[in-house]
């Protein structure tokens, strides 16, 4: 029988810059982006793919990054919040949250900015129902969610 | 932690077929069921082949009523958003609507839902109604076999060593409504408590549910065409099917939910859906 190898060597590109690596087969794609490129940005919260606090952009679709092996994305465009802020200057969905204050101790922040970002790249003009359809996978312990809820609605409207 | 594996991205369908030959080979499309479950322990194999590069499992085909043909690498938000789907059988879309959340339904697949073979399986339900077949390959060549056939347990299948699921093929999709519901402890992601699907052909006067969670397997309901034919009053056929129902199931007591209450809601799930899809 052919032998199979327990380490994998993947090229990925992470918020625009090239990676080759390898990595153990049963590392997760959450595990790679915080401790292996340390972009800790990315939080692991439930680590089973309930909370959506560890969402990252995979090849323009928001995932899980802890239900996803690193070995699996060889080849593949990742999106993490490192990759949100350019040059200091926060996006409007960033900047939306603060006005709405949309986070309090911000550990699911970087989740909900990913899939609302996702949403709005998709859909610029989403209803109510598309947010809370699009976040739904992504727990907040703190805000209740109708902050975070008013942060998209209100890039969305200016948008629009 | 999940534990040391290898891992292989196979070229070809016969590549795939091969790797699982090894002990303890699984294989991988979605993975939300598989790393989960490698992450709690309760599942660890030694091999996982990542068949999400094979041509072969990457087929989608919706011509008219004639019938679907769903790959193993078709996620369920596709099935979702897909607009000629969500006009031919809307049932899919509605059954994996209700599946999980949107990130994990970027990776979750139709195929991996039925191969987890959960009794409370939300794609299971539609499959059965449908009267779906599985395509399987493996060491020994092809096979087809209905939905029904393949799930025979509780987290078990027909698919022998070294088998993989192809792809799903729907048959003819009847003329009339279809729809799913399911009875959850919480709007959101939670497990289906009960799960129902149903299709009701007014012409042909064919009526096919299909009850999930409440036996080992899903449920699909026998009798209930001449039930169809027997009346054409839509209070007394519900209430005839959701007998039918509590007799044809056999629930237990669960983290989710007792068997008393499962039996009650599979019988109230069965009205609703009755009124849905015949009036």
């Amino acid at each position: 029988m052919k032998e199979y190898s327990k380490i994998v060597d993947i090229r990925v590109k992470v918020n625009g810059a090239e990676y080759r690596e390898s990595v153990p087969a049963n590392m997760t794609l959450l595990h790679f982006l915080r401790e292996h490129l340390m972009l800790t940005g990315t939080k692991e919260g439930c680590g089973i793919g309930e909370c959506g606090a560890c969402t990252i952009v995979l090849n323009g679709k928001p995932v899980t990054s802890c239900t996803i092996l690193a070995a699996e994305v060889d080849g593949s465009e990742i999106h993490t919040i490192e990759g949100e802020a350019k040059n200091y200057q926060l996006t409007d969905l960033q900047q939306a949250f603060i006005e709405h204050h949309g986070e309090q101790c911000g550990f699911c922040t970087p989740g909900f900015i990913m899939s609302a970002q996702s949403l709005l790249d998709r859909n610029p003009n989403p209803s109510r129902e598309e947010i809370v359809e699009a976040v739904s996978g992504n727990l907040c312990r703190c805000t209740g969610y109708e902050p975070i809820i008013e942060a998209i609605e209100a890039v969305a409207r200016k948008k629009s | 932690m999940i534990k040391p594996v290898a891992y292989f991205k196979p070229d070809s369908l016969a590549e795939a077929v091969e790797a699982l030959q090894n002990e303890n080979a699984r294989p991988i499309a979605g993975g939300t069921d598989l790393i989960i479950n490698m992450r709690n322990g309760t599942e660890n194999p030694g091999l996982l082949v990542d068949v999400k590069g094979l041509d072969e499992l990457d087929v989608f085909s919706a011509n008219g009523k004639s019938g679907i043909t769903i790959g193993a690498r078709v996620n369920l938000n596709f099935l979702i958003d897909d607009a000629k789907l969500r006009n031919i059988c809307p049932v899919l879309g509605e059954s994996a609507l209700s599946v999980a959340t949107y990130q994990l339904r970027n990776r979750a697949t139709l195929i991996g839902n039925l191969c987890n073979a959960s009794p409370a399986a939300d794609m299971a339900p539609a499959m059965y109604v449908l009267g779906a077949g599985v395509v399987i390959t493996g060491p020994h060549g092809e096979r087809k076999m209905l939905i029904s056939d393949f799930i025979t347990g509780v987290k078990r299948t027909a698919l022998g060593k070294g088998e993989l699921v192809v792809k799903v093929e729907i048959p003819e999709i009847p003329d009339g409504k279809m729809a799913f519901l399911k009875k959850q402890r919480c709007r959101g992601h939670d497990l289906a408590t009960v799960n129902v699907a149903g299709i009701a052909d007014p012409a042909a006067k064919t009526l096919k549910i299909c009850i999930g969670a409440c036996a080992v397997t899903p449920v699909l309901l026998k009798g209930t065409d001449e039930l169809y034919r027997e009346t054409d009053n839509v209070d007394e056929l519900a209430d005839r099917a959701a007998e039918l129902a509590r007799k044809s199931i056999a629930p237990i007591d669960d983290v989710r939910s007792s068997a008393e209450y499962r039996r009650d809601m599979a019988s109230v799930y069965v009205k609703r859906l009755i009124r849905k899809i015949c009036s």
